[in-house]
């Protein structure tokens, strides 16, 4: 390789453009969007590509959507192969272009200079919906990909700056709540526009080589520094297995199994899973570098910049085609950038536990949400979302602390946000009667899971649609380091409907319909421990029982701490040392 | 003016900087250690070195000075050490945790990082307690309030010792009786706690936002109220004939009666002034689009004004606290004298946010500072003067810059020590640069467009570069620049903001007449509050602003309303004037959506009299002035050339200097780069411009103002 043209300081200076330029992207998609799903639970993502197309700085939005963009780049960009102009830009979303879920639709803008093609400014977000049988997407009933809405493989939206509104046209016709998919397209739109305004500015300043030339000193480096991580780690196989659960399908528990291979500074992380299935849990290809990705970050734990150098040392196997983490049409797949993704997740999470014991954190809670749609009286006209505030679950401890509450799901990794109630509850017509931290969620460990949420709702006045999606029902957040909690049940979600003065509990992926005056109370898992439980510090235990995260009955089994009551939160020394020895 | 002094102290993080102006036009400034424990000590010490230099007493001044004025730290202190007073939470049950998860986010920059802390909580859950009650989205009430409730988290609060109280419920803004009511109880039970009230602090839809802004608010409520005291207190003993005024986030003044109830106003006042100091000095060219900057020791804060306005923050996050309250935009970055280099773990070389602050401060200070930092940097270019800051009690040394510099950067780098100096002084003017597009950029203005204003004591060294790199033509640099922020609020007016919430699309002259009643209802409570304050109706002056978005979308954009009446006339042009901001923002505008109207905010403010302006006398030239000479760097390449350097001191107006030269003032050093032009205005401003080819470009003063 010959030797670039790079000064350290314009090196960093253009760092420095190139991360400003992503602010500005997801701060236009965040201001501008309709959908509360863009424009307030941040459920977008932005990213930045060479002519290559090698992604050259990921954002710090949704972790899950960002893995996949790369192969999604690249499907795009072969798709249109010799064809591609100043002033296109392309609109996909399908999984068998390297797409996550179709929900997701990806923009593709390509930055020209000087007539010649130089950047790609390329953004994701999850639209509220997408067309097909169901509102909102997902379709627990689905057999298949066609029933799950509209699939968009690479299409040109604008063809050499001309906007093709017959094309879109199309596609809004096929969707519900059109008004807000027209303006979640306009900012996906807008959010690029200010991206490429932006490296066009930065190439008359310095120049398109240099600017070349300092990205890919970027990306050289940012692989150098996974290597360099990777080398610290022994050489050797990790296996990790996580446990999939049965969410209303009828298979049974899957296992999913990774296997990281550790050879000098290269990694291999290969991936089993069991044949796809009929229902709406198939992850393609794309998606699964997300969840790979994921762990292996959840081992790295770096700080920004991120660009696809990081992953360079990085070999992949998904596995057979035709299995859950390789799915192949028509494989239903609407679930899968929480379910089985973040499954998938932890499994690579765990064989780097495996490898690197002290450093990994716990799994986080899992997405167990729902979606909610119905007519809206007020405006006459019909509403649909994905509700972000019910998945947002507890983040798992870490070595050097307690996990954050309400700060998941895991394949999100805080980069959510719920929504204020008061900006839901006008955009909807919807009364949330609670939404808190939940008793005894956290994992416990000697660092304690974050806890996870309740997001309790009633219609205002009309019947509403509720469709759940996820799982983490049964099985809680995965601990680390020797954490195990014995109070399993308030530690996994589930799905409370109250009707009459009975509450039906559901723990499985459904629809259904809540009248006025009915509540669904849709509770969240907390995040995993961190540690061996009975060495948690005995006043922290008091202070969780103090602020309600824990019960004296969690307390006593989950810590080892025999608390007299809740008034004097005086503790039983004797009792607890007794309990602590066993 | 109509006594003879006016004066001004505002309190910063090291130090305390005291402004004392005359009717004549006489400012001088004077700087006191500050004292973060006992606050007021830092004010009598202060005046006590004003006596001991100029021989009046704390008593002649005060008692004939017409205005007071305390720009104050404390609530800010608090908030950082979280130091504040033990706060209990009454909030609509079921939602006593909106505060503590935070719309479940963690802040990008930390996203795979297992160290970073959850937010403090101000209030811990156990001091939360949910009441019986519930308005809808629609201002009906679903459950009435249970008065039994608020009495039992009274009793629970009164056990626990609360100091302060907040209530805050889901929609009370459209239907406040509930907080009212649970108000009086809480007054009946707990007469002797500070009581904060969601929709009488804040009344705008967003609940976390209103839940959080009362929590700062009665976090600090206790602390601001002894501080006011003890600070009037000490202003009456010395004879005081007017009631100090405070200054807060907003950009204006208030009665310390205002500040106590209203505290979270009080805490990032400090540089909420630069704006107004920025107009002032930019007044005689007519200037009304000005960035400030200013470079501290540890941060460096930037602040703009478009058009004579300073742009407003509401919904922001401060300190990781959701502060609702409408704040003079202030960017932040951790970028100063103190800032360190470093190498980071992929290799690239970062300036700060880490800083050696003043202990042991840059390793040119000689203190036990090793690493390399921006002042080590400005040094070794030959910048600053060895020989010292400060007017030399602060000598610098050279070889200690150099080692550090050349342990920590070079050698890794493998570059040579005046080339990675110079890199330094690069990066993090890049760093501002980029955080300049936080006020500019993305407020829709273009940063070359305005006139770039120097403020605090180590940004002289880097405006004209910054200027070069945001392609900015002009810069201002006041002789006060060390002590603007304490300058700008001596000539700011007093200031409230009066909100109302009021969802409403915007067609018809029934929605022109229901708004305009708003802004009159608001308007009216405004002017009250103002004659109070002994002010008549012709110094009052109102601005109305409404939030305003499509329908669908949940974040606004702010529009003034000019002119001033709401008509159905008028709604046509606040489209319009929406949507040309929309574009102007976002690249796109939606002409044929529909617009809503969320808030209505009317700003009222009391015009407050100005001191007259400083007047330097006629210069005799620069040559005068010259010093001598000093190598410096002003290129990449690392090479050294030899430079003027100048007395500020001893020029005088008219006089003009070409770059490169440096120009040292008592409190601060002026760095000119090749190309620019410098000319010291009689008014005590240097008016810097970039040179052009047909030459040198002359500031043109638009008017003469006395």
């Amino acid at each position: 390789m010959t030797k670039r043209n790079v000064d350290p300081i314009t090196l960093s200076v253009v760092r420095g453009v190139l991360e400003t330029t992503q602010r500005e992207m997801t701060l236009t998609l965040e201001q501008t969007a309709r959908s509360s799903v863009f424009n307030l639970a941040h459920d977008y993502s932005t990213a930045l590509f060479n002519h290559t197309p090698e992604m050259i700085l990921q954002g710090q939005d949704i972790p899950i959507h960002l893995g996949s963009l790369i192969p999604a780049m690249k499907s795009v960009a072969k798709f249109f192969e010799g064809e591609i102009h100043e002033g296109d830009l392309i609109l996909h979303n399908d999984p068998a272009y390297g797409g996550s879920h179709i929900i997701d639709t990806c923009m593709y803008y390509p930055v020209f200079y000087e007539g010649e093609l130089v950047f790609w400014t390329v953004c994701k977000g999850h639209l509220t919906d997408i067309g097909g049988p169901v509102p909102a997407g997902y379709n627990p009933n689905a057999t298949e990909i066609f029933a799950e809405g509209l699939r968009i493989p690479p299409v040109k939206l604008w063809d050499k700056g001309k906007p093709r509104h017959d094309v879109m046209n199309l596609l809004l016709t096929n969707m519900r709540a059109r008004r807000d998919q027209e303006g979640d397209f306009n900012a996906l739109i807008g959010a690029c526009q200010v991206g490429a305004r932006n490296l066009i500015n930065l190439m008359k300043k310095y120049g398109k080589d240099v600017v070349q030339d300092c990205i890919a000193e970027l990306l050289d480096m940012a692989e150098a520094h996974m290597r360099k991580l990777i080398a610290g780690v022994p050489d050797g196989t990790y296996t990790g297995t996580a446990i999939l659960e049965d969410a209303g399908h009828g298979f049974g528990d899957f296992d999913i199994t990774a296997t990281v291979t550790i050879k000098g500074d290269a990694c291999h992380i290969e991936i089993a899973s069991p044949p796809q299935v009929p229902y709406f849990i198939n992850s393609y290809e794309g998606n699964s570098h997300s969840g790979v990705y994921l762990g292996l970050m959840m081992f790295a734990q770096l700080p920004p910049p991120y660009n696809e150098g990081l992953y360079r040392c990085v070999t992949t196997d998904m596995g057979p085609k035709g299995t859950l983490c390789n799915a192949k049409s028509p494989a239903p797949h609407m679930n899968c950038t929480t379910t089985p993704m973040e499954t998938l997740t932890d499994a690579v999470r765990l064989a780097f536990e495996q490898a690197a014991p002290a450093k990994v954190s716990a799994s986080w809670g899992h997405a167990n949400g729902c979606n909610i749609a119905g007519w809206d009286k007020r405006h006459d006209e019909e509403y649909v979302t994905m509700v972000l505030a019910s998945i947002i679950s507890g983040a798992g401890a870490t070595a050097a602390q307690d996990g954050w509450h309400a700060c998941g799901p895991e394949c999100c990794f805080g980069a959510l946000t719920s929504g204020d109630i008061e900006m839901l509850e006008h955009s909807y017509p919807i009364i949330i009667h609670r939404y808190g931290l939940m008793e005894d969620s956290g994992g416990a460990g000697k660092n304690r899971g974050g806890s996870g949420t309740c997001w309790e709702v009633e219609p205002m006045d009309t019947p509403m649609t509720l469709v759940t999606f996820g799982e983490g029902r049964r099985i809680p957040a995965m601990g680390a380091a020797g954490a195990k909690s014995a109070l399993i049940q308030p530690k996994v979600g589930r799905l409370e409907v109250t009707r009459n003065g009975q509450t039906r509990i559901i723990t499985e992926n459904v629809i259904e319909t809540i009248q006025p005056g009915e509540r669904a109370a849709n509770k969240n898992p907390g995040g995993g421990g961190y540690g061996n439980p009975f060495e948690r510090d005995i006043q922290k235990v008091v202070e969780d029982v103090r602020n309600g995260l824990v019960s004296l009955e969690g307390a006593r089994l989950d810590y080892g701490v025999v608390i007299t009551d809740r008034d004097s939160l005086s503790v039983d020394h004797a009792a607890t040392a007794k309990l602590r020895a066993a | 003016m109509q006594n003879q002094y006016r004066l001004g102290i505002d309190a910063g993080g090291t130090f305390t900087d005291f402004i004392l102006a005359d009717r004549k036009g006489g400012v001088r400034i004077f700087k006191a250690l500050s004292t973060p424990n006992d606050p007021t000590a830092a004010i009598r010490n202060g005046l006590a070195l004003i006596e001991e230099e100029t021989g009046l007493s704390p008593e002649t001044i005060v008692s004939n000075a017409d205005l007071c004025i305390n720009g104050t730290t404390v609530g800010l202190n608090a908030l950082i050490t979280h130091n504040g007073a033990k706060t209990g939470l009454i909030a609509t049950r079921g939602h006593e945790d909106s505060i503590e998860i935070r719309l479940g986010h963690k802040e990008d920059g930390y996203r795979y990082d297992p160290d970073y802390p959850p937010a403090t909580m101000l209030v811990p859950r156990y001091l939360r307690r949910g009441v019986g009650e519930r308005v809808l989205s629609n201002g009906q009430v679903h459950t009435p309030l249970n008065e039994d409730d608020v009495r039992e988290a009274c009793r629970h609060f009164l056990r626990e010792g609360v100091e302060s109280v907040a209530i805050s419920f889901v929609w009370s803004v459209l239907h406040p009786e509930h907080e009212n009511r649970a108000a009086e109880i809480v007054r009946e039970m707990m007469p002797d706690v500070r009581l904060t009230v969601g929709s009488q602090l804040y009344p705008q839809v967003r609940e976390y936002t209103r839940t959080s802004t009362a929590i700062v608010n009665a976090y600090l409520a206790p602390i601001l109220q002894r501080y006011v005291e003890a600070v009037d207190a000490y202003f009456r003993s010395l004879g005081a004939r007017h009631p100090v005024r405070y200054f807060q986030s907003n950009g204006g003044l208030a009665l310390g009666k205002v500040v106590s109830d209203q505290s979270v106003y009080a805490i990032n006042s400090g540089p909420a002034s630069a704006p107004q100091a920025a107009l002032w000095l930019g007044q005689p060219w007519g200037m009304k689009d000005i960035i400030t900057v200013d470079m501290g020791g540890t941060s460096f804060d930037i602040t703009l004004t478009r058009d004579g306005r300073a742009n407003v923050s509401k919904n922001v996050d401060f300190l990781r606290y959701r502060i609702g309250i409408p704040m003079i935009q202030v960017e932040t970055l951790g970028a100063g004298g103190g800032s360190i280099g470093w190498i980071d773990s992929m290799g690239l070389m970062q300036m700060g946010p880490q800083s050696a602050g003043s202990e042991p401060g840059p390793a040119c200070y000689d203190q036990g500072g090793e690493k390399p930092t921006t002042t080590d940097a400005n040094l070794v270019l030959g910048y600053l003067n060895p020989d010292g800051l400060v007017g030399g009690r602060l000598p610098l040394n050279v070889e200690k810059a150099r080692a550090a510099i050349k342990t920590h950067l070079a050698d890794p780098l493998g570059i040579s020590v005046e080339k990675a100096a110079y890199g330094m002084f690069t990066i993090v003017n890049n760093n501002m640069v980029n955080a300049i597009r936080r006020v500019s950029v993305e407020r829709g203005y273009d940063p070359r467009d305005f006139v770039l204003n120097c403020a605090g004591g180590a940004t002289a060294a880097h405006i004209t570069a910054l200027a070069r790199e945001m392609g900015t033509r002009k810069v201002l640099i006041s002789k006060l620049a060390s002590g603007l922020c304490a300058f700008g609020q001596i000539i700011s007016d007093v200031k409230y903001n009066y909100m109302a919430p009021a969802a409403a699309r915007l067609e018809g002259a029934e929605s022109a007449a229901k708004l305009n009643g708003l802004f009159n209802g608001l308007e009216a409570r405004g002017r009250a509050d103002l004659m109070a304050d002994g002010f008549t109706d012709d110094t009052i002056s109102i601005r109305r602003s409404l939030d305003m978005r499509y329908v669908g979308q949940v974040h606004e954009c702010t529009v003034d309303v000019d002119p001033f009446e709401v008509t159905e006339a008028a709604l046509e042009r606040l489209k319009a004037a929406f949507h040309a901001r929309h574009e102007e923002l976002y690249t796109y505008a939606e002409p044929n959506s529909a617009v809503e109207v969320v808030n209505v905010e009317s700003a009222i403010t009391g015009a407050v009299d100005k001191p007259g302006r400083m007047t330097v006398v006629p210069g005799k030239g620069a040559h005068s002035a010259l010093k001598g000479t000093r190598e410096m760097i002003f290129n990449a390449d690392g090479i050294a050339h030899e430079t003027p350097v100048y007395d500020g001191a001893a020029l005088g107006a008219g006089d003009r200097i070409t770059g490169p030269a440096v120009i040292q003032e008592v409190t601060t050093t002026i760095v000119i780069e090749p190309g620019w032009l410098a000319e010291l205005d009689a008014s005590g401003v240097y008016v810097l411009t970039l040179a052009t080819q047909t030459g040198a470009a002359q500031p043109q003063r638009a008017t003469e103002v006395a």
